[in-house]
């Protein structure tokens, strides 16, 4: 289960993290959210070794977005060795995330 | 080969999935989301939907993909990229680069919203210019948020929206909204939209976020400070795949009846996609019934 970050927990998690992130912004009522939400449990699971997943809801830590530059949810921001090295957002296909993760 | 395949699954396209598994065809649906359910799970409250009044768009979606997969309906996640004629039916391009081949074609692509065409709109795409309220609103809390639009989809962004941002202004082009009455009141007592009427919008400035909006009202410019802008302004048809094969309206709807039989044979367009006065998820939902009758009849009377 990812696990869901906030403004206070996200250094640790993310920033200070030694490997590969990537941050899930989302929103409660955003349906593409929704969508791609059982896709990354998928991805989780099957690339566990590779990234670990994180969640920040956009409703509760709006400032983590904002300082993201995040106005668009989903919104996925790939992290590695706390550098954000690219982004990806709406309702993107499976592959492109894992083609990601690749190139990280 | 298929009976038929139907490519889309909102509510026309999974309608049409439920005649075909109780026609017994040999049917499969192509769908480009992962279990999608179109444009109606990105309404907040749906209201007009016989028999499921008050449901949100999500919900009702989720029924009906539910209802399509306990008769057995069979899934296909993919891009379509070309319809091509055969002697005998059609082949069906993936963007994957596989093909299927099918007798007939029940075409529910529904619709996609259209874009504004101004300056600025696609630079700050996901930047404060957004296309799903719902989605995106939370971002706006205590900011300045513009809707532009007259619907039905315009006025509930508006309403959504004033829940959340300090301030909103709803643009439409025209003297009178075209949403429906109990909409309008609501959003005339609601005391932190401002309603701009006559007025277009013609850019949109910002830098790395949207900054302002400027519009043309009645006939002057003037420049609106905002955070984030909705554009509401309608849906334009996916019909693109159709260009060259069936006959479109100016608009680029695909020209067929209540018996959604387009003008190349074999091809039944259903739900929004199709030439109709009222484009609703139940209007969408009978459709794709129709769609699957005329399919029957069709393989009856080409002997296939």
């Amino acid at each position: 289960m990812a696990v869901r970050v906030t403004n206070d927990t996200f250094f640790e998690e993310v920033l200070s993290f030694n490997g590969a992130v990537l941050a899930d912004f989302y929103s409660d009522s955003c349906i593409p959210c929704k969508r791609l939400s059982p896709v990354l449990a998928e991805l989780e699971e099957e690339l566990q070794d590779k990234i670990k997943l994180v969640k920040i809801n956009i409703n509760f830590d709006l400032e983590l977005a904002s300082e993201y530059e995040v106005q668009t949810v989903p919104t996925l921001v790939f992290f590695k060795n706390g550098r954000e090295v690219s982004r990806l957002n709406g309702l993107v296909k499976k592959d492109e995330i894992v083609s990601e993760i690749e190139n990280l | 080969m298929y009976d038929t395949i139907i490519i889309g699954s909102g509510p026309a396209g999974l309608s049409a999935a439920v005649y075909a598994r109780r026609a017994a065809l040999n049917a499969i649906v192509i769908e480009k989301d992962y279990c999608g359910t179109g444009q109606i799970a990105e309404s907040e409250r749906v209201d007009n939907y016989l028999g499921l009044y008050g449901e949100s768009g999500f919900d009702m979606g989720e029924k009906f993909r539910a209802h399509a997969e306990a008769l057995g309906t069979e899934f296909v996640e993919g891009e379509v990229s070309g319809i091509i004629p055969e002697d005998d039916g059609y082949k069906i391009e993936l963007s994957d680069g596989n093909s299927l081949s099918t007798k007939t074609i029940v075409y529910a692509t529904g619709a996609s919203h259209r874009r504004l065409d101004i300056k600025g709109e696609a630079e700050l795409s996901g930047r404060g210019v957004s296309y799903c309220a719902v989605c995106d609103g939370a971002f706006y809390k205590d900011k300045t948020a513009a809707v532009i639009g007259g619907g039905d989809t315009a006025l509930g962004d508006a309403l959504f929206l004033s829940k959340i941002a300090e301030k909103v202004y709803l643009i439409h082009r025209r003297e009178q909204f075209r949403a429906n009455k109990t909409l309008q009141e609501k959003v005339l007592n609601a005391e932190n939209i401002e309603i701009i009427t006559n007025a277009v919008p013609t850019e949109i400035i910002g830098e790395k976020r949207v900054e302002a909006l400027k519009i043309k009202h009645n006939g002057s410019e003037e420049t609106l400070p905002v955070n984030g802008i909705f554009a509401a302004i309608g849906t334009v048809p996916n019909s693109s795949l159709l260009n060259g094969l069936a006959e479109l309206s100016p608009d680029g709807y695909v020209i067929a009846g209540e018996d959604c039989a387009a003008s190349a044979k074999g091809i039944f367009a259903a739900g929004d996609v199709r030439t109709k006065a009222l484009r609703q998820a139940i209007t969408a939902a009978s459709d794709g019934a129709n769609s699957i009758l005329s399919v029957e009849k069709y393989l009856e009377e080409n002997g296939r």
